[in-house]
């Protein structure tokens, strides 16, 4: 698609009012979430803050419980009734989303921030024409007459690889990665400026999935989407991302360009998750286990979070939060191996070769 | 428990080694000679009944072919790796083999007994003692109102094992011990909703341990879990295997979890097995074009390098319908180097050395190049 360059990138129409235009695309700072519970308050998300730009595909990966769907859902407030944004910035174009009512925010769903819920292709309505359901949001939101948005959702089922044809067709005729298809049709719908895929391939055949993330590969080329996915699977992110961002209990631990992060892991919790991940290009039954649980949320150890399990842990990590510690190849960690600023890479070139083998 | 004592349950730790396989090593534990489980052109169709009437006149309009004729036979102490996507049967297949599915045609041999037609019988207790089943869901198996020790208790009740409740209570916290849940005493009284997942997958575990069986049919027994817990559970599967002899049927979607588990690998489409032999030499050569495709794409953390992308085998479309299985080789309307042969005839299974079979014309006379290794 050619750039207009008095538009922000793939964008063909305005920005919302109170929009800085040359503010960056996303960016969220320190964001901490709290869920209520009847034994005391969850600190799902503690300190988390990313970025994204124009175009840019960012994968958040950790393991259940490690807030990256919450991450996700704080930013468009679709947090369960007992979460809350406790403090922290998500601007979107420079404009701050946390501080917006419920009326104000639903402006920005679908239009500026569309989620691609996990299993989403079986939350479809079984008695509706899959045409109609992405016709839907189109004419709600963004008030179009009825034959417009038809014709844009054939479009759409097109730009997803459904012949338009298929409009007609209700959920249950459409096998699962065509379901998968319509749902991203759907996301799309309102043409928003970033889209955001919570575990978008993970109840699919591996076949079905590898064509999912084709079809999001060239979504990307094509239309210059800006992408959030999240999921747990490792190779999901390695595949389509450009930057990747681990997360566990609630806080970063690395962040950086995917290609990076993945052949040269410097957080421990990084080379764990890494060395623990099957994968058929290297040797068998090499896989790590991580010993321990992660934390309980309601009281999380002091200092860092993953001390209690880590390989590397030393006095000072059960004390002290770890700062995070730029690299100059765009990585972040926060760990304190790496706060010494002499010996950045100690820990990890050790770790990295019992994990890495000639395939 | 007749024959656990009598066969031994591990064999001396030297390396058997075919001299065809050179890259395999077969573990300790595999006893090469000792046939546990063998199927013979086994055979499951479901027939489709239309309306009313058809269900009255017990009249099939038509048949799933769910499971169309498979061979394979499974060693003492060995792990197969049973691999395939949604609709290849190989699930069908696991549930033959514990006898909660009929099959319609083919025999069941296990242990050196014909029990193709083991049902409703004292015989059919005794031989599921020796054949578990461990799901694929650890939240929908656990009964939420039964206590831990009650859930793994139930087959002994059932199966009438155990002399008194002492001696019953000591098998349960045996079993959730060997599980991995320790201090066993402090589960038993347990309910489902206290414990994780990786967990209730090993209060599950327990549930099959506790019948001391010799077969266990693991249906993506780990694809619910976290990666870290996965693996802990793998780990858990491996030391059973070599502390009791156990034998499995690991079926998996995902060939990655078959790679690092399985001693062999059986690849199935739309229920036949396209490929099999040791895990070795059907990843990193496979024969057939189907498991080249499914090794392509099979997910890495490795970041693809330059090109990797392009190199890789997207098939278009999905598994057909298993009530309406193309002529010819099955997979052929999705086969990227199909020709005149497979529309017409079925290719078999074709030895292709070193213990491996590929059903595909091309590997008749051994001209398909090895796949991505």
């Amino acid at each position: 698609m050619t750039e207009d360059t008095t538009q922000r990138g793939r964008r063909q129409w305005p920005l919302p009012k109170l929009a800085d235009p040359k503010a960056p695309l996303l960016r969220v700072e320190d964001l901490a979430v709290r869920f209520r519970m009847p034994n005391g308050s969850v600190k799902a998300v503690d300190g988390v803050s990313f970025g994204l730009d124009d175009g840019e595909a960012l994968g958040i990966a950790g393991e259940s419980g490690c807030g990256k769907t919450t991450t996700a859902l704080s930013l468009v407030h679709l947090l369960p009734a007992n979460g809350y944004i406790k403090r922290g910035r998500v601007e979107l174009f420079g404009i701050d989303l946390v501080p917006k009512t419920e009326t104000q925010i639903a402006r920005y769903r679908w239009r500026e921030i569309s989620i691609v819920f996990q299993g989403a292709m079986n939350a479809l309505n079984p008695v509706q024409r899959i045409g109609d359901q992405i016709a839907e949001p189109i004419e709600v939101r963004l008030g179009q007459p009825r034959e417009s948005s038809r014709r844009r959702a054939g479009e759409l089922l097109e730009l997803v690889g459904i012949p338009k044809q298929r409009a007609g067709a209700y959920p249950h005729e459409l096998s699962g990665g065509m379901r998968q298809r319509a749902i991203i049709a759907m996301s799309l719908a309102c043409d928003p400026a970033i889209v955001i895929g919570d575990e978008p391939t993970t109840a699919l055949d591996v076949m079905v999935q590898a064509q999912i993330l084709q079809l999001l590969e060239q979504l990307r080329r094509d239309l210059g989407l800006s992408l959030i996915l999240i999921t747990h699977d490792l190779s999901v992110i390695a595949e389509t991302c450009d930057r990747a961002m681990i997360m566990y209990a609630g806080r970063v631990a690395e962040e950086g360009p995917s290609r990076r992060l993945f052949t040269a892991p410097r957080h421990p919790y990084t080379q764990k998750l890494l060395s623990s991940f099957p994968n058929i290009r290297t040797d068998r039954r090499t896989l790590e286990v991580i010993p321990g649980m992660p934390p309980d949320l309601r009281k999380p150890p002091p200092g860092c979070r993953f001390a209690p399990r880590c390989p590397f842990a030393m006095p000072v990590c059960t004390e002290v939060v770890p700062p995070e510690v730029r690299f100059s190849d765009g990585v972040r960690v926060a760990c304190h191996l790496y706060s010494d600023a002499e010996a950045p890479m100690a820990g990890a070139a050790g770790l990295k070769a019992a994990g890495e083998t000639g395939a | 428990m007749t024959n656990r004592q009598d066969a031994p349950a591990v064999v001396a730790d030297t390396e058997l080694v075919p001299a065809s396989v050179a890259p395999v090593i077969e573990p300790p534990g595999i006893e090469p000679g000792h046939e546990l489980l063998r199927l013979e052109g086994l055979q499951v169709h479901f027939p489709i009944r239309g309306g009313f009437l058809d269900q009255v006149r017990r009249r099939a309009r038509g048949y799933v072919r769910a499971v169309d004729g498979i061979d394979l036979a499974i060693n003492k102490g060995e792990i197969l790796g049973l691999v395939g996507e949604s609709g290849s049967g190989k699930t069908t297949t696991g549930r033959v083999v514990v006898k909660l599915t009929h099959q319609t045609g083919g025999r069941i041999v296990f242990d050196g007994q014909d029990v193709t037609t083991l049902w409703g019988t004292g015989n059919l207790r005794a031989y599921r003692r020796r054949v578990q089943l461990i799901f694929q869901d650890p939240y929908e198996t656990l009964n939420p109102k039964h206590t831990i020790a009650e859930f793994v208790g139930e087959p002994l009740e059932v199966n009438g094992i155990g002399t008194s409740r002492q001696d019953r209570e000591q098998r349960i916290l045996a079993a959730l011990e060997t599980a991995g849940l320790r201090p066993a005493a402090d589960f038993a009284g347990r309910f489902p909703h206290e414990l994780s997942g990786g967990q209730r997958q090993r209060v599950v575990i327990a549930g099959a341990l506790v019948m001391g069986p010799d077969l266990v049919v693991a249906d993506e027994p780990v694809s619910m879990l976290d990666v870290s817990i996965r693996t802990e559970l793998l780990h858990l599967m491996l030391d059973l295997r070599r502390e009791r002899g156990l034998t499995y049927l690991f079926i998996t979607h995902d060939l990655s979890l078959a790679w690092v588990l399985a001693d062999r690998i059986a690849v199935m489409y739309l229920g036949k097995i396209m490929e099999i032999g040791p895990a070795e030499r059907v990843i990193r050569w496979p024969r057939n074009p189907y498991t080249q495709a499914l090794v392509s794409v099979s997910p890495s953390p490795d970041p693809p390098a330059e090109g990797e992308r392009a190199a890789r085998t997207i098939l278009v479309g999905e598994t057909p319908d298993a009530a309406h299985i193309p002529p010819g080789c099955r997979f052929h309307p999705r086969c990227p180097l199909v020709f005149d042969r497979c529309r017409v005839d079925e290719p078999p299974l074709f030895d292709v050395g070193g213990g491996q079979q590929a059903a595909c014309w091309l590997a008749e006379g051994g001209e398909i190049e090895p796949g991505p290794a």
